[in-house]
């Protein structure tokens, strides 16, 4: 196991967190949208970054991603991805309360993924006494509707990353999206330190 | 953006030498000292504060901009639109962002580049953050970045591209499609056509005793009538008919959803209408033919390379036969000689 695996208590904890957070996010969220809002239980995973291409670009069907990087004190830092399907993004203007000519779908993307991630990530930060900033979120171009065409064109300069995987459902309106929260090597021994004072608290 | 938090850990550090007035002046005059907007509004959308970037790129000079709605003193904003970004920030305690990629701007403000750009109003990245003070009262700051230069040179970046991505789809000579992208939309409408259940037919076809014509009259005569047939023949299709030069002297085109009877009748309208057009070389008058072969996707082809071999087929056929003519044949069937 190399230094950037979480140990089984640093997973737990971690995914305790993760819990808390999107229980309060998805009430924030709720209030906001002013609809339910479901998260299913999140996957945490390391990936390599060979494997994260195959994932992503297995995901058929994938109409857009949205990337927005985040980042805190302590060396918290990481980049969100969003990802939408075509079928589960027809009302995303009515969710988010604008009429539908008010703003492109290109927009609307942005916009929609941009209040997920930093809802989600302001109260993760909160439970960890950190404080995120955010980078403006930008659609990832699509290379003839091949996400992974585009994926395959990056190069990282990371070889792990931890992934922690978040399904968005907003059932009233046929939304559903998933958020893919990547968080590179260096950044990970920053949160296992992180991890390892709350765990020492206990 | 500068760092409110790094000046306030600063303050800390060095609290003997710098008193909290003297802080206060450094952060207002680097506000004030920035090439970006600032702008704060209360919950009520009223502006509260803005520095000296909005103030001097704001032509009109309101004096009593502090305490105005921010609708009514920016009354280009989109007024529903805005609000209801300004509310999620205010009730998610979020930050939103508002790129020129989507907007071009918000703010009507002029720009530094009115000479050697061709856009009238500054482009800008419009940051919207969450500010609470003391009193637990909540405020937005809002951020205007001026991308006039970003925007400016994407747009040319993206001509260029579109410009270059044009080039490689293009013969050079006969401004048809090339070899290449004609291949590469064969392999798209056939995949297409297989998939949709469609018609597609295919005529090949190439200039008769083409060699000769560059020997008698010179490679640049050849050039104009590859040229000119190109040009007679573009004039006979439709707009969704796919043209290239496949080889030399031998041209492709794709008819998708065309039977091989509306194929035939193009190849033969192709075929008469070169063989009575009269060309002009230095003031002689050249006549030239065509034999062409006609196929369509009939479903027992393996791959798209097929129908181009059945379509060689019948064009070798309408040579055997004499040239100046039209011959079919397709896939798995008898050869059909017209």
């Amino acid at each position: 196991m190399s230094e950037f695996h979480l140990t089984e208590d640093q997973q737990d904890c971690l995914q305790e967190l993760i819990n808390i957070a999107m229980g309060q996010a998805s009430d924030q969220l709720a209030r906001y949208l002013d609809t339910f809002v479901y998260l299913k239980v999140p996957s945490i995973e390391s990936v390599a970054a060979v494997e994260l291409i195959q994932t992503l670009s297995q995901q058929q069907n994938t109409m857009a991603v949205v990337s927005q990087g985040f980042f805190g004190y302590e060396g918290i830092r990481g980049e969100a991805l969003l990802m939408y399907q075509e079928e589960d993004s027809g009302r995303i203007a009515d969710l988010l309360g604008y009429e539908p000519d008010e703003l492109s779908q290109d927009e609307q993307l942005i916009d929609i993924s941009s209040i997920l991630t930093t809802t989600f990530l302001n109260v993760f930060a909160g439970q960890i006494d950190n404080q995120m900033s955010y980078n403006a979120p930008k659609l990832l171009p699509s290379i003839q509707n091949s996400i992974s065409e585009h994926l395959q064109q990056m190069t990282f300069n990371w070889d792990l990353a931890l992934k922690v995987n978040i399904n968005y459902q907003v059932t009233d309106y046929s939304f559903n999206c998933n958020m893919i929260l990547l968080i590179p090597e260096t950044a990970i021994i920053n949160i296992k330190n992180v991890l390892d004072r709350i765990l020492a608290e206990f | 953006m500068f760092d409110l938090n790094a000046l306030l850990t600063q303050k800390c550090s060095t609290e003997s030498t710098l008193t909290e007035s003297m802080l206060k002046q450094i952060n207002c005059q680097i506000a004030n000292q920035l090439n970006t907007g600032v702008l704060v509004v209360d919950a009520g959308f009223n502006i509260v504060l803005w520095n000296r970037f909005l103030q001097v790129h704001t032509d009109n000079i309101v004096d009593n901009i502090i305490g105005q709605s921010i609708f009514s003193a920016f009354p280009e904003l989109p007024e529903r639109w805005l609000s209801r970004k300004l509310t999620s920030v205010l009730q998610l305690n979020t930050p939103s962002f508002c790129s020129w990629e989507q907007r071009h701007h918000l703010f009507e403000l002029p720009h530094t580049r009115p000479i050697t750009t061709d856009s009238e109003f500054m482009a800008q990245n419009c940051t919207f953050l969450p500010i609470i003070i003391e009193n637990n009262s909540k405020h937005i700051c809002i951020l205007i970045e001026d991308v006039t230069d970003v925007c400016h040179y994407q747009g040319q970046l993206q001509k260029a591209l579109d410009e270059v991505a044009q080039l490689s789809r293009i013969d050079g000579l006969t401004q048809i499609y090339n070899r290449r992208h004609w291949q590469e939309s064969l392999a798209q409408e056939y995949a297409k056509a297989r998939r949709h259940d469609k018609k597609l037919s295919l005529i090949m076809l190439d200039l008769d005793y083409f060699k000769l014509l560059n020997d008698n009259y010179g490679h640049q005569c050849g050039d104009m009538v590859l040229i000119e047939v190109s040009a007679l023949i573009s004039s006979l299709l439709r707009v969704e008919d796919l043209f290239g030069r496949y080889g030399g002297e031998e041209f492709a085109i794709i008819l998708p959803e065309t039977n091989l009877a509306g194929a035939k009748e193009l190849a033969q309208r192709i075929c008469d209408k070169i063989a009575t057009t009269l060309l002009n070389y230095n003031a002689e008058i050249i006549k030239v033919t065509v034999s062409l072969g006609v196929t369509q996707l009939n479903g027992a082809e393996a791959n798209y390379e097929e129908l181009i071999t059945k379509a060689d087929e019948a064009l070798y056929q309408a040579k055997a036969l004499g040239r100046n003519q039209v011959c079919s044949a397709i896939c798995a069937k008898t050869l059909v000689i017209d």
